[in-house]
């Protein structure tokens, strides 16, 4: 029991990243209908960010992700300006072509800028605290509650806004949200913006249990599409319940069938769920 | 409307232009015009043209670039000298380097290129994968792999041109089996990289650890390229009450794993694979009291030979960080080769440069000796001196090596 529990912690710390990234991916892809293969690059710029804020510049670790935040959703608004926008009538294959050069050109940037090697990030919140007999680090738990705060934020601001609405309707209706007067070129760089402060929150928290190095994007992307395909392209909720359902099914599967295995445990899941709700778990009807 | 189809057909051409000049900005420091190492009579100084194809973009490249300092430090210290003469001729160097992901099947593409057109003698790849790959040709097309792996499989293949430069990994096993179970106990839980050459690594440990009277108690392995956190494999392993933990791949992510496994209050000791490096994993975990009880490669700049001291500040003072045995090993075997080539009097001819390895290795100059290598054998392994440390009490201590 104690096992199981510590392994639901443990679930609940990836799996709140994983939300966090996915999140911001299922945003974008509500707008350009197209998956943002460059959101991982994005992630790992918010982890260089962050990283150099706190070394070269010395801001504290809050501060520091602030910037990220905001310097990485500028970031995804340049992207959206400079190659998605002026893709937009294009073929959606051209978006697709120039999400992953996107891709390429951050990751050898990140590279050319602050080399190869790995990197870690100092954390004020390195503490091992024991809750009960379980082990968990005052950095853990500020990933876990800071997720959660940050999906609370999102939602209220999606659903009870006006800019938010109008993100929404745009993901609907693209020319149905210009036609009743929504600007969406703004609406656009806004959820640009987001996704990219997503991926840098998630990046910075990330980062202290786990390294900075140019591929690290990698660790999170892949799986941030099974999760908005599992839980419905472009559904919130889905982001949310799915990044949870990857992160228990990746801990409960290594503990209680194999290590090796948690992979395919965690696209079978996949499978089944594809398999009974064949546009994932929060589709929306009559898309 | 025909007119917009052109401007995002231009787009995408810049974009893919980007990708590629992306793609290729990493291996461009190989100038060199063409080979010239013909070596014939007269002329003035010439140039031998030494090739490299490692990892240097990717999640490897840390690595490679190490490796490849290393061989870059020591072509230039024998350039500036004035190079170095064969039968009367003066001879520079030029390192030619070209990226290979990691990837065999790149390391194999690369080595033709470096052959047909720079005519390398000497190709060094630092991967088990990239030398078995280049092991298939490179007798027919004549030239020495220079390998960085201490996979002791690339030497049993009976390759004639093959050199292994690091001690290989099996020496380690019986001195880290002994020293962490007189210290800790015998039950061990191996938690080591995914990668090939962890799965060869374990395979020789385990079942010589069992051999002594040990347990093994739990047995899995960690893919650094996909997980974010290590809690859950850990603790996985930690239920099964460990007294010592197999750990290793690259020291970073590997010094990660340790840490996690103190936070989850482990208090046993750490089997280290002779990838990671104790000194790199230190600048992870802050201190050597994290790493109490690990055993594992004796890192380079606690060695006390005495040309390391000045290896290490030169290394600092170009590379701007510490050296590890990555780059001294590399460094090493260039001037071994060096000294090969004037021992053979021949620039061009691998495989007289191979059977005079020995005098090359025996004239490597005293103060460039940063590993103590005396000879080669007849499979093509330097027979390096082994060198293990462990950490006790927060320091690093040297531990002689059982025989």
């Amino acid at each position: 029991m104690e096992l199981f529990i510590q392994q639901l912690l443990n679930g609940l710390t990836v799996g709140s990243v994983y939300s966090l990234v996915a999140l911001g991916l299922t945003l974008v892809y509500g707008i350009l209908h197209i998956p943002n293969f460059a959101h991982g690059a994005l992630y790992m710029m918010g982890g260089y960010v962050t990283l150099t804020a706190m070394t070269k510049l010395g801001l504290p670790y809050g501060l520091a992700i602030i910037v990220s935040m905001a310097a990485v959703g500028l970031l995804g608004v340049l992207m959206e300006r400079l190659v998605f926008y002026p893709l937009r009538d294009a073929p959606p294959l051209h978006d697709k072509i120039a999400a992953i050069g996107i891709l390429l050109f951050l990751e050898a940037f990140a590279q050319f800028v602050w080399g190869a090697d790995y990197q870690t990030m100092p954390t004020p919140y390195g503490d091992v605290v024991n809750i009960f007999g379980f082990t968990l680090t005052i950095q853990r738990i500020l990933i876990i509650a800071s997720a959660v705060v940050i999906m609370v934020l999102l939602y209220i601001f999606l659903k009870k806004t006006f800019i938010g609405a109008s993100i929404i309707a745009m993901a609907q209706n693209r020319e149905g949200a210009n036609l009743v007067g929504i600007n969406t070129n703004k609406v656009a760089m806004l959820t640009f913006l987001l996704s990219g402060s997503l991926a840098a929150l998630a990046a910075s928290l990330a980062s202290p249990i786990n390294l900075v190095f140019p591929g690290m994007g990698h660790l999170v992307i892949l799986k941030a599409f099974v999760i908005i395909i599992l839980g419905g392209m472009g559904s919130i909720p889905g982001a949310i319940v799915g990044g949870y359902i990857l992160g228990f099914s990746e801990s409960l599967g290594a503990t209680y069938v194999s290590n090796d295995y948690k992979d395919i445990i965690a696209f079978v899941i996949l499978v089944i769920i594809l398999t009974v709700k064949p546009n994932g778990l929060f589709a929306k009807e009559g898309r | 409307m025909k007119k917009r189809k052109w401007s995002i057909a231009a787009m995408i051409a810049a974009v893919m232009m980007f990708m590629l000049a992306a793609c290729n900005s990493s291996p461009s420091n190989n100038n060199a015009s063409g080979g010239n190492n013909s070596g014939g009579s007269g002329g003035e100084a010439g140039t031998v043209n030494i090739g490299y194809s490692g990892p240097l973009s990717g999640p490897a490249a840390y690595y490679g670039q190490r490796t490849l300092n290393g061989l870059k430090m020591a072509a230039e210290e024998i350039n500036n000298s004035g190079g170095f003469e064969v039968k009367g001729k003066k001879y520079k160097i030029n390192i030619v380097s070209l990226d290979d992901k990691y990837l065999p099947n790149e390391t194999a593409a690369n080595a033709k290129r470096l052959v047909q057109e720079h005519h390398t003698p000497i190709i060094f790849t630092p991967h088990s994968g990239g030398v078995m790959a280049l092991q298939v040709f490179n007798q027919t097309d004549n030239f020495i792999i220079a390998a960085y792996t201490s996979e002791p499989k690339i030497t049993q293949t009976g390759n004639k041109l093959t050199v292994r430069i690091p001690p290989r990994y099996d020496g380690y096993i019986p001195t880290f089996t002994d020293y962490a179970m007189k210290r800790f106990g015998k039950k061990l839980a191996a938690l080591p990289t995914a990668t090939q050459y962890g799965k060869d690594w374990t395979e020789k440990l385990l079942p010589y650890w069992e051999k002594q009277g040990g347990k093994v108690v739990y047995k899995s392995s960690i893919d650094f390229t996909k997980d974010t956190d290590f809690f859950t494999i850990v603790t996985n392993a930690l239920k099964e009450k460990p007294d010592v933990l197999f750990i290793g791949g690259a020291s970073e992510p590997t010094a990660k794993v340790a840490k996690q496994a103190r936070e989850l209050g482990f208090k046993g000791g750490f089997i280290i694979m002779d990838q990671a490096k104790l000194d790199e994993m230190k600048r992870v975990t802050g201190s050597y009291d994290m790493l109490e009880g690990s055993i594992g490669v004796m890192p380079l700049i606690e060695s006390d030979e005495p040309a390391v001291p000045d290896f290490v500040k030169n290394y600092r003072a170009k590379f701007n960080e510490d050296p590890g045995s990555e780059a001294a090993y590399n460094y090493l075997a260039l001037y071994a080769f060096v000294e090969a080539m004037k021992a053979a009097g021949t620039v061009d001819d691998p495989q007289a440069i191979r059977e005079h390895m020995n005098d090359g290795l025996k004239n490597i100059p005293e103060e460039k000796k940063v590993y103590n290598v005396p000879s080669i054998g007849e499979d093509g392994g330097f027979e390096s001196e082994i060198v293990v440390a462990a950490v006790e009490n927060g320091e690093i201590v040297p531990i002689e090596l059982k025989q």
